[in-house]
Parts: C-alpha cells; sequence; structure tokens
C-alpha cells in the first residue's frame, strides 16, 4: 500500500463515524499525520483500550471494566431504587448532576410502534427479572418525554406494577431558566399536571 | 418554493446529528416533505414538542435549492392530540395511520382529503374505547382517498355473488370466492359473513359516523387481520403491526389484564 493508500484508508475509517463526512475525515487525517508521534500513538492506544477493556456491566447494562460496573459495584448507593434511562449517556447525565445515589438500568433502546421496535428489542425484561425478588422499591422511568420514551414508561409501568414494586416517571414541564411565555402549550399541560405543593 | 406556510401533521421524527432532529410531515399543500430541525432536541428549542409525532401544525418551510430536506423554520402547534399518548393502544393506533399514510403518498403529492382523514383519526382514536378497530377503520379511510378503496360486493376473479367462503385477497384489492382464493399466489384472510357484512358497513358509512360502529371480538380481529394484510400489500413492505407493543406482554408471566390486541388469524389457502 503506497502513501496515498494509507492515507485513504485513514479517511475511510473516520469517515465512518458519526458526523463526520468525507471533508471532515480528510481534515482530521491530515492533523493526524502532522501531529507528533507520542499524540497519535496515545489517540490509537485510547481506542484500542475503549475495545479490549470496556464492555457492559452484567447488571445494569451501564459501561463497565469487567463484570459489574463502578455503581453496580459500590455498596453505599441505595439498592432500594433504579432509575431506568434508554442509553448510557443520560445515565452519565444524571450522574452528573451528583443528586441522586441509588442503581440503573440501561435499556438499550426504546419501544417504537413508528419504526417497528417492540418489547423484545430493548432490555426490559432484564429489568423485570432484575427487581423481582430484590430489595428494589421503587423503579424510576426516565426515558425521554418524545412518544418512544412515553411507550416505553406505559409498557413498564404494566410490567412491573403487578411486582408491587412502585413505579414512577420522571417530571415533565418547563425547563429553568425558561420564561413560561415562551413555552409550548402540551409543556405547559404536563408543568400544570405536574405540580406540587409548596406549603 | 423558498419559503412556504403550511398546514401539516407530524408523522415521524428521529433523531440527526448532536441536536437536530428529520422530520417527516404529512402537509396540505405539498403532501409528504421531510425537513431538518436545527437544534430541535435542545432543552429550550423554540419548536418545543411542537415536531413530535401527530402534532398537527401549522408550519413554516424553507427549500433550499439543490437540498432535499427543508429547513423548518417554525412550528406552532395547532392541536396536540397529546392524549393519544396515554395508552399503549392508542399510541400503536394512530402510528398505523402515521405510517400509512406515510407510505401510500408519493413525496410532494398534496392529497388534502387523506390530510383530514388522518386528522379525524387522530380525533376518533383519541375518544375511542377500542382504538385498535378505530385505527383499522380509518386505516380504510386513508386507502380510500390514496385510490385503493377495496371492492366487496362480489369475487373480484370471476365476479360470482355467492359462495360459501370468502377471503379478502390483498392482491386482487377485495374479495375473492373460495374456489378463485384457491389459486390466489399470495395470502388471503377469511372473513365470515358478519365480518363481510361490517367491512360493507363500514365502507358505505359517512365517516364522521365510524367511532360509533361496534363489532364483536371475533369480527374485529378478522377486520384487523384483513386490512393489514391489504396495507401491507400497498405500502409494498410490512408496517409495524397493531400488536407490535404487545408481544412480549402477551408472553410475559406478570401480566394482569389481557392484551387488548388479538392475535390474527388469517388463513392462508
Amino acid at each position: 500500500m503506497d502513501h496515498k493508500g494509507i492515507l485513504a484508508a485513514l479517511v475511510g475509517e473516520l469517515t465512518k463515524l458519526p458526523g463526520i463526512g468525507r471533508k471532515t475525515a480528510q481534515r482530521l487525517a491530515f492533523h493526524i499525520l502532522k501531529q507528533p508521534d507520542e499524540d497519535a500513538t496515545r489517540l490509537a492506544d485510547a481506542i484500542r483500550a475503549v475495545k479490549e477493556r470496556l464492555g457492559l456491566c452484567r447488571q445494569c447494562r451501564n459501561i463497565a471494566e469487567g463484570d459489574l460496573c463502578g455503581i453496580c459495584q459500590d455498596p453505599k448507593r441505595d439498592q432500594t431504587r433504579v432509575v431506568v434511562v434508554e442509553e448510557v449517556p443520560t445515565l452519565h447525565a444524571i450522574e452528573a448532576t451528583g443528586g441522586y445515589k441509588g442503581l440503573y438500568h440501561v435499556l438499550a433502546g426504546a419501544l417504537s410502534p413508528l419504526d417497528g421496535v417492540g418489547p423484545a428489542d430493548i432490555k426490559a425484561q432484564d429489568l423485570v427479572d432484575r427487581v423481582a425478588g430484590s430489595a428494589v422499591e421503587e423503579v424510576i422511568v426516565a426515558t425521554s418525554p418524545t412518544i418512544e420514551g412515553e411507550a416505553t414508561a406505559i409498557y413498564l409501568s404494566r410490567l412491573i406494577a403487578p411486582l408491587g414494586i412502585r413505579i414512577s416517571r420522571i417530571a415533565l414541564g418547563v425547563p429553568v431558566g425558561m420564561d413560561l411565555e415562551y413555552a409550548d402549550e402540551v409543556t405547559l399541560l404536563k408543568s400544570l399536571d405536574g405540580r406540587r405543593e409548596i406549603a | 418554493m423558498g419559503l412556504s406556510k403550511t398546514p401539516a401533521i407530524v408523522l415521524k421524527s428521529r433523531k440527526w446529528g448532536d441536536a437536530d432532529r428529520i422530520v417527516t410531515f404529512f402537509t396540505l399543500k405539498h403532501g409528504k416533505v421531510r425537513g431538518v430541525a436545527r437544534g430541535a432536541r435542545r432543552m429550550k428549542s423554540r419548536f418545543g414538542s411542537a415536531l413530535e409525532p401527530f402534532v398537527h401544525c401549522d408550519l413554516d418551510l424553507f427549500e433550499k435549492q439543490g437540498d432535499s430536506l427543508y429547513r423548518i423554520s417554525q412550528a406552532s402547534i395547532r392541536q396536540s392530540f397529546y392524549t393519544l399518548r396515554d395508552s399503549l393502544e392508542t399510541i400503536t393506533g394512530a402510528a398505523r395511520l402515521a405510517n400509512l399514510a406515510g407510505a401510500v403518498t408519493a413525496d410532494g403529492d398534496a392529497v388534502p382529503r387523506v390530510f383530514h382523514a388522518l386528522l379525524e383519526g387522530f380525533r376518533a382514536i383519541g375518544q375511542s374505547e377500542d382504538a385498535a378497530t378505530t385505527a383499522a377503520l380509518y386505516e380504510l379511510e386513508i386507502l380510500r382517498f390514496a385510490g385503493y378503496l377495496p371492492h366487496l360486493e362480489r369475487c373480484n376473479s370471476c365476479q360470482s355473488t355467492a359462495t360459501d367462503r370468502w377471503f379478502f385477497s390483498p392482491r386482487a384489492g377485495g374479495t375473492l370466492c373460495g374456489p378463485c382464493a384457491r389459486h390466489e399466489p399470495v395470502r388471503c384472510a377469511l372473513i365470515s359473513p358478519a365480518s363481510l357484512a361490517f367491512f360493507r358497513q363500514a365502507l358505505r358509512m359517512d365517516p364522521a359516523l365510524l367511532p360509533r360502529l361496534k363489532a364483536t371480538a371475533p369480527v374485529r380481529e378478522e377486520l384487523r387481520d384483513a386490512i393489514e394484510l391489504y396495507v401491507d400489500y400497498v405500502a409494498g413492505r410490512s408496517l409495524p403491526k397493531s400488536g407490535v407493543l404487545f408481544a412480549a406482554e402477551r408472553r410475559s408471566t406478570y401480566r394482569r389484564t389481557p392484551s387488548p390486541v388479538a392475535s390474527g388469524n388469517a388463513n392462508r389457502v
């Protein structure tokens, strides 16, 4: 393979990344070419380490180095609550708040009647098997307020409620810092539905 | 086209890039169109919930030359149909109508009667006690206005009006008698006399009165099965079924109530 072929191979691999077109891939490839050797090697090592050392937690399907993730291994976490999320980035967003100390469950997707994604395509039954007969007292559904997220929340409530475990949904409404006059009607209706007493 | 304003119904919305959405609309003026909504997934997006599926909105579209995707510059809600999200039955019923309207119409082909049938269908499903059957009846309405009205008065092959068993053939676009159905190359659905009478009545009725139609469980099952078979044939692909969200629930040992959507009972001829 000559130098053009080597560069084309790198551009081809970069183009496979989400949001990277051919021009951007070429720019990144030339940047890597111009980088000091140690920087490019660190990048290659980091990619290799992610693929070789990281996997999914056996219990919650968070990213883990080993069989269980750090959250599932931590005995200080509240074992009676499980937050259910669609994907791992949502788990990290909730974790970044520092306000939740319970466990998680990643569904790896959401039900979609528009696209034909059914219960067998997500990890809903894994959640039921996990919480049935465990110390879990509450399942908090933190799926997105989209049609897919809502369908998933209703479906989970049908599965979990018969187990005698409390199932709740994260609050929906106006974001902090927003002027109410700019909120759309659905958001306002949901925020009125989910109002709480302040005194 | 430049800038265009039109009433629209959101058929589908999917994530695109870091914070954008690509949305498929059925518009009153331009039929089915796709557009990109920049920043639609951000917390403080100006679109709010206006780009969620089933929303009826006023849309501002901008056509960029050489780009097949429109730019969505504004969307304001006319009717959110938010109550459709309250149960799996209404979500799947509305999804069936949205998928069908998208599948049987061509891009850019305005069909106002399909637009209005879709809106009426959403309203009826939201008020129905049997969302799956109501959705099936409005699927017939959309098929009718898209030019695929089923013919149920006689055998669509030999023109016979008398037979011991009637079948619905998606390929023939209507009923076939037993002997003709045996030669059909595609799967047909067996239709009982009661189901056929109900089916014919549904096609003769004023669409506004469709939600008043009541049927027994076996008739509802046969009707839904025949319509799903026909819809898949007309669409040229298998659309998500009305039972898509209930399959695993039926198997679950934790299920409390019977699934309202029954499995199909079409017989292969």
